[in-house]
């Protein structure tokens, strides 16, 4: 049981998939092809399927699409995914700063870390859907709360991977560091912190789906705005494109933002996959 | 790794310290006003975690949710892994299907659950359903990445002896993929527990969350803290377990690697 040290990677480290080497055969007509056809098709087959639909709950997808676009245009959707970006982006951003600052802490100092080894295993586990009803129970419906959970959901494997991104600092680093007596504040600055930044990017990636997730969660939970109030508003008073709709919406922003999460993680860590490591 | 020098003895009362401060500073700011005083104090919750140790009712609900979890997660396994071998292991299936993956595999399920509801109703199915869709992406993407990733030489040898595709499936494929594939299941296992509470928490299907949900709205929060208390623990155990059992199975691999 007591064997349990923070040194369990949650999460795999920084993606550097094995990619086949190019063959010179076919150009890059061929190669946007082969990688567009299937979605295509699905689209296409979506479309030509639902036409005919005579079931209420699965409405035509032009039908989908329409009620989409009107209510992108009006506003209706515009103002619900702005608020759910920004409780996602604050409460990411709450958790990035408490789970890198913390894991900075409990990394460099090893008894610290065996002593809230036990606490910090159990909060990561509680199912963080389990903690919206508690949370906006006791803090009420505004933004904060909704904000605080996302939060406090995404700080531990941001923390968990800090930890593990400190133990990896080369040791010779290490003592080099200490050997020139470097000022511990320019220590974790410039030593720690960068040898460490792959596995806490890693964590932040980890980290982003669960975060939308606890958003969804906690605005269909309990909400007057955002993007799941709107989903659940919409099938509760079965407006099913409208439901539809939102879903594939909120997809679509996911997808987005870790195309976008991949983008900046290419050149935030440009030195490391320059190196080689 | 770490060398313990201590006596784990000292690290145990050390350990019981941190969690009596943690309790402290709880009670301290409830009493002092910080946190609204509707929370429970220390005492309180403690004795509803007693009370609910023994209450069936409790260990029956948290039982729904746990198989519900499993269900979701036994069939994703299965589907993720054969589609996961097959993608990988032809290259142009791999490349037709990347965006969709990729898509796919940042879809937040549970926004579409609204759907799922719809079309099957808030039951048990529907949230094995949405379990299941979670579920299936790290499995998927786990499986495909370790399928790719083949040794040159030993993909020759097999092409020379011109090994059936069955056997090379099974002898091959398989054993090579396995480190990652036992990642990608041990990653979606804590998926599943995340997504069948979350389910139960925004729709009326019974279960954990859903208990928690109900303990709130009535204003018993000792009771709803004491269930989140043993959902973590009922998390963290099996999170350990997984491990461990990943551990067990990847003992030659990581010898190996040394």
């Amino acid at each position: 049981m007591t064997s349990t040290v923070l040194t369990k990677t949650p999460a795999p480290g920084p993606q550097k998939s094995y990619r086949p080497p190019p063959r010179s055969d076919g150009g890059a007509a061929r190669k946007l092809l082969q990688s567009t056809w299937l979605i295509v098709v699905a689209v296409v087959a979506w479309w030509f399927l639902s036409a005919q639909s005579t079931n209420f709950f699965i409405p035509s997808l032009q039908e989908i699409l329409t009620v989409l676009w009107r209510d992108l245009t009006n506003g209706v959707i515009l103002s619900g995914a702005l608020y759910s970006l920004t409780n996602l982006i604050v409460g990411l951003l709450v958790a990035t700063v408490m789970g890198v600052g913390l894991g900075l802490v409990l990394g460099e100092t090893e008894r610290l870390r065996l002593i809230v080894d036990p606490v910090i295993h159990f909060f990561r586990s509680v199912p963080q859907a389990a903690l919206v009803p508690m949370i906006i129970g006791v803090f009420g419906m505004g933004q904060g709360p909704k904000m605080g959970t996302i939060a406090f959901a995404c700080m531990w494997p941001v923390l968990l991977n800090t930890v593990d991104g400190v133990l990896g600092v080369d040791p010779t680093v290490r003592k080099f560091s200490r050997v020139y007596r470097i000022p511990a504040l320019l220590h974790f600055r410039r030593v720690v912190l960068p040898a460490a930044l792959p596995q806490i990017v890693a964590g932040v990636r980890v980290a982003l789906p669960i975060g939308i997730t606890v958003m969804v969660v906690s605005e269909m939970f309990a909400s007057v705005e955002g993007l799941g109030y709107y989903i659940l508003n919409s099938s509760a008073t079965f407006k099913v494109p409208e439901t539809w709709a939102g879903a594939l919406l909120v997809g679509v922003i996911g997808y987005l933002l870790s195309v976008l999460f991949k983008f900046a993680e290419r050149r935030l860590l440009r030195w490391y996959y320059a190196s080689g490591a | 790794m770490n060398e313990r020098t201590a006596q784990p003895g000292l690290l145990l009362v050390q350990r019981f310290a941190a969690i009596a401060i943690l309790l402290g500073a709880w009670q301290v700011a409830i009493a002092s006003g910080t946190l609204p005083s509707m929370l429970p104090g220390v005492g309180e919750i403690l004795q509803s975690v007693f009370a609910t140790i023994v209450s069936p009712t409790f260990w029956s609900t948290l039982g729904r949710t746990l198989a519900a979890a499993l269900a979701g997660w036994a069939i994703a396994s299965v589907v993720g892994v054969v589609m996961g071998l097959l993608i990988g292991s032809v290259r142009a299936f791999d490349r037709s299907t990347a965006v969709l993956i990729d898509f796919g595999r940042s879809f937040p399920v549970l926004a579409l659950m609204p759907v799922v509801i719809m079309l099957l109703g808030a039951n048990t199915l529907m949230q094995v359903v949405v379990v299941a869709l979670s579920c299936l992406w790290p499995i998927l993407v786990q499986t495909i990445d370790g399928t790719r990733r083949q040794e040159a030489a030993v993909a020759d040898t097999v092409a020379v002896y011109q090994i059936p595709t069955m056997l090379r499936f099974r002898r091959v494929l398989l054993p090579s993929a396995l480190p990652f594939i036992v990642t990608g299941v041990r990653i979606a296992a804590s998926i599943s527990l995340l997504v069948a509470v979350g389910v139960e928490v925004i729709s009326q299907v019974p279960g954990v969350g859903r208990g928690i949900t109900l303990m709130q709205q009535a204003q018993q929060w000792d009771v709803a803290f004491a269930y989140l208390f043993f959902t973590g623990l009922t998390g963290w155990a099996l999170a350990l377990l997984l491990q461990r059992a990943e551990d067990r199975m990847l003992k030659w691999k990581r010898q190996n690697n040394d």
